[in-house]
């Protein structure tokens, strides 16, 4: 009897296991399982929840993709200063945890004259940049045509959209972090602890595939901010950027600078030998 | 010792033990997470989307202080004014616009003041080909070197373009060249960078690479 008690007891730090918050929650079906109805349930109780957290009411749209689109993300190496404001600005829109700190963005330093990210530094704190003799590189989610992350997901927690984007149900997301092993560009991050957010810093307005707020437990990353970028806004990343280094767009439009950028300028890709085809693109202006 | 009472020990040994291990288990006597540090929240400056510069057109948009581009304030019309070469072939300016810094092309080859500005219409410029431009039309005469940057920036490839990629549900934004570009000193300004990644560890290790300097 001792032992049971004992056993019992060992299970003690489930008391602060907060995913349960609700049973709705717990039997909320696969994404792409529920019926229009259902999920206007759940958006209702989404925005309950987060208003139950942070005290104002969100707006949580389920967006879906446009007809005719798939996106593009273009980087010109030659611009890129180094500032880092893509990866605070990402933060500011996507409601990530600040301590401790998510951010989807890395802007990697890399000397002149190689792709060795062996050499890279994503540490780099000077006084101004850029420096002398280096270039620098953002990396975030790249959506590839070929995703690792989604082919090892036991669940299918995680599956690409028709227009490219790589998305995460976090409600089905079981956080076993295959995802995160998978992809080569290291782009997932895992909530390992509770996500603190301030309530003042809380952006309202959500999508349920995008910048709803995540639970401890679940994996996260870049998805082109896609309340935005469905809506037919540009990316907050690229909004911030100070000289225009980030490009984003429609491939499938052949007006767009994306297009522009792939017939024109000298574009190559990160990993090109592990075959994940991504769909973001760098290149140099000169 | 008979084997009755060694199993009653041996009951009695574990029994205390398990008890002890439950109170261990429920007191959090071991295996307690470090409290994380609280990250500092970054400064404002680097979630604003506001360009390092207000070009002649966004200011006189804005109905801000346009008193500087007022030449003539100072100028005489129909008076063309000096410009002094030193002896090194340098440009000089007169202290009147001591403030300005002119560092425009390579070796400072385009320092002079009437590559751009008309010497007889002083609030207009000149471009190479004879034809005057207005002061909001800053754009054009940069365009009118810069070819390829210009074309690039009509796409929207040079540049910040902000706004709607779909043009169905908005406009885009464009900036001017001068709203980035200091027009007479053009390379784009050395800014303070945001701060790193702070790991989850809480003794973080600080990655150098062989070629960082520090």
């Amino acid at each position: 009897m001792a032992s049971g008690l004992a056993a019992l007891a060992a299970l003690a730090p489930l008391r602060e296991l907060e995913r349960f918050t609700s049973m709705d929650e717990f039997l909320q079906k696969h994404y792409k399982e529920l019926s229009p109805d259902e999920m206007s349930k759940v958006l209702a109780r989404i925005e309950d929840e987060v208003e139950q957290a942070y005290g104002q009411r969100p707006h949580v749209r389920d967006l879906k993709p446009m007809n005719g689109v798939e996106f593009v993300y273009a980087l010109n190496l030659t611009r890129c200063v180094g500032c880092r404001k893509c990866v605070h600005a990402c933060v500011a829109e996507n409601n990530q945890s600040r301590t401790p700190e998510i951010q989807y963005i890395r802007v990697i330093k890399m000397p002149n004259g190689t792709f060795d990210l062996e050499r890279g530094d994503h540490s780099y704190e000077p006084e101004t940049v850029p420096e002398k003799g280096f270039y620098y590189m953002p990396v975030q989610c790249h959506q590839c045509r070929n995703p690792p992350c989604v082919r090892v997901c036991p669940v299918q927690a995680t599956w690409q959209e028709p227009d490219g984007i790589t998305v995460i149900d976090y409600n089905w997301c079981i956080g076993c972090r295959y995802c995160e092993a998978a992809c080569p560009y290291w782009a997932r991050r895992f909530n390992f602890t509770k996500p603190s957010l301030p309530k003042e810093q809380l952006n309202p307005n959500m999508a349920y595939l995008g910048n709803r707020p995540r639970k401890q437990g679940v994996v996260e990353k870049c998805h082109f901010c896609l309340q935005r970028t469905r809506a037919g806004r540009y990316p907050a990343c690229l909004e911030v950027c100070p000289t225009g280094s980030r490009k984003f767009g429609n491939i499938l439009d052949p007006q767009s600078e994306v297009a522009y950028i792939l017939k024109n300028k000298r574009v190559f890709i990160l990993k090109e030998e592990v075959g994940t085809l991504p769909r973001f693109f760098y290149y140099f202006d000169v | 010792m008979n084997s009755n009472s060694k199993a009653t020990v041996v009951l009695v040994g574990f029994t205390v033990g398990f008890l002890v291990l439950q109170a261990a288990f429920l007191g959090d006597w071991w295996g307690k997470p470090r409290p994380l540090h609280e990250i500092a929240a970054v400064p404002p400056q680097f979630t604003n989307t506001a360009t390092v510069r207000v070009s002649a057109k966004q200011l006189l948009a804005s109905g801000g202080d346009t008193s500087g581009q007022d030449c003539y304030a100072c100028h005489e019309k129909g008076k063309t004014p000096q410009v002094h070469i030193d002896k090194q072939g340098k440009v000089k300016l007169p202290s009147e616009h001591e403030d300005l810094v002119v560092h425009h092309g390579r070796n400072d080859r385009n320092n002079h003041c009437f590559n751009c500005h008309d010497p007889n219409n002083l609030d207009h410029f000149v471009t190479k080909n004879g034809s005057y431009l207005k002061l909001q039309e800053g754009t054009l005469l940069c365009a009118s070197c810069h070819g390829p940057t210009f074309r690039d920036w009509e796409v929207g490839v040079h540049g910040r373009m902000s706004g709607f990629w779909n043009k169905a549900n908005g406009d885009v934004t464009r900036q001017d060249c001068t709203s980035c570009h200091d027009p007479h000193a053009p390379a784009f300004p050395p800014v303070k960078p945001a701060p790193g990644p702070h790991p989850l560890r809480a003794e973080a290790v600080h990655v150098h690479s062989p070629d960082t300097k520090d």
